[in-house]
């Protein structure tokens, strides 16, 4: 059984504390949301737990690991999203695609029609994604999650800019890993509608840590 | 992995693709050197006397600052869009990654710069052993600078202050140009170049195995 462990973290920012003491344990099938306030750390918490970040005290296990003594292997797990989406404005669909596969170390070839049809863009293979919406980026940066498939995703804010339509495939998706054994983190301040699922919350802020 | 070699393809394909799409991009360091090197003959005079002694150290000092003037686009998008954050998160060393940036950068800027600078290098009346050498030493001496370069950028992407990246990179360069120098001055005496080529040589496989660790290594804490 995976697990990630975050254990008695702790990180400010130029004397600010934005948390201290901060211990939770996530194991798979479990979806765990970040609540807090603008600036409260929920996206420094997530870039923590990637290991992008270094925290001033404490560390993040998985399997009872600590990750920045495992990197390589825990990266072959792991799949962050943050506020960008990491795909480039000149390319074309197919052709970010393939960075993204090339990037996710997978030997298969890569279906490019059933990840599109999958985040909502099928039969976009040619259009650059300078001439898409935000919405439309938003999605290719998804499509990470379904080209990695990896157990652990943590997600920042994932649903800047989708659409009805475009939020309730990722809250699908979401669901769907989450029941076939994959854990998932996220921060979002939207209103959630995960159905069949149980979410676990953890409250950053000042007062409470 | 048994795609390894894939992965560096497709990134060193996907900057190149992204370049060709930019071409401005591309051109704007090219146009700078062709600008400088056709004002220096106005300014001294077309005397040829004058000017040969001169030819070398115009295309070289040249050549360096228009490279310099393209280094920052090696990581700047990538590190605005988000595309650096996954580098580092992929399941492909981040040094080899690098590696593959560095090539296209010297493929888009290092090579047009050589030809470039070879066709100038004809039109100032060169002798044939001095364009040799030209073209030996920019060969050896470009790929460094982009080497070198990346570390530079990868220390100060995203930060204000244009001025920190060539205080940095420049005193860096310094050994490059001094021995390129040697190596022309040596050429148009007629005498053998070989020392001066085989330090630009160890000098460009110090850079080599070096930088790239050095790049990732800064990138690392860029993002952190």
């Amino acid at each position: 059984m995976a697990t990630i462990e975050v254990n008695q973290l702790a990180c400010s920012r130029r004397d600010n504390i934005l948390f201290e003491g901060v211990s939770f344990k996530v194991t798979d099938r479990e979806l765990l949301q970040i609540d807090g306030i603008n600036g409260s750390g929920k996206s420094t918490m997530l870039r923590i737990i990637a290991g992008l970040t270094e925290p001033n005290e404490g560390q993040v296990l998985w399997d009872e690991q600590p990750i920045l003594e495992c990197r390589y292997q825990y990266q072959q797990l792991m799949t962050y999203l943050g506020h960008t989406n990491g795909v480039k404005e000149a390319l074309s669909v197919a052709e970010n695609l393939d960075v993204i596969h090339a990037l996710s170390g997978h030997e298969q070839p890569l279906d490019h029609d059933a990840v599109l049809k999958q985040i909502g863009l099928p039969g976009m293979h040619d259009v650059k994604l300078g001439k898409m919406s935000a919405g439309q980026k938003r999605r290719m940066g998804l499509s990470r999650l379904l080209i990695n498939q990896s157990p652990l995703w943590l997600l920042d804010e994932p649903f800047t800019s989708l659409d009805v339509d475009g939020k309730s495939i990722i809250e699908g998706l979401i669901v769907q890993h989450c029941q076939q054994g994959g854990i998932v983190i996220f921060a979002t301040h939207q209103e959630m509608d995960i159905e069949g699922h149980t979410v676990r919350h953890i409250h950053l802020g000042k007062a409470n840590g | 992995m048994a795609n390894g070699s894939n992965t560096f393809i497709t990134i060193v394909r996907r900057d190149l693709l992204i370049a060709f799409r930019n071409r401005y991009e591309l051109v704007n360091p090219l146009m700078f050197f062709i600008m400088v090197i056709v004002l220096f003959p106005l300014a001294i005079g077309s005397d040829k006397a004058m000017l040969q002694p001169l030819t070398a150290a115009m295309i070289w000092v040249t050549a360096l600052l228009a490279s310099t003037l393209s280094l920052e686009t090696i990581f700047r998008s990538d590190f605005e869009d988000g595309s650096i954050e996954q580098f580092t998160l992929a399941n492909y060393p981040l040094v080899a990654l690098v590696m593959a940036k560095i090539l296209a950068h010297w493929l888009i800027t290092g090579l047009p710069l050589i030809i470039v600078a070879l066709l100038v290098g004809v039109f100032l009346s060169l002798s044939n052993a001095a364009l040799i050498c030209l073209l030996l030493t920019l060969v050896l001496g470009t790929p460094i600078l982009s080497l070198i370069g990346a570390i530079g950028v990868a220390l100060t992407i995203g930060l204000r202050g244009g001025m920190l990246l060539s205080l940095l990179i420049l005193p860096l360069y310094m050994p490059v140009l001094i021995f390129a120098m040697l190596a022309m001055n040596n050429a148009s005496d007629g005498l053998s170049i070989a020392a001066e080529l085989y330090f630009l040589g160890g000098i460009l496989v110090l850079a080599l195995t070096l930088a790239p660790i050095a790049t990732a290594a800064a990138l690392r804490i860029r993002l952190s």
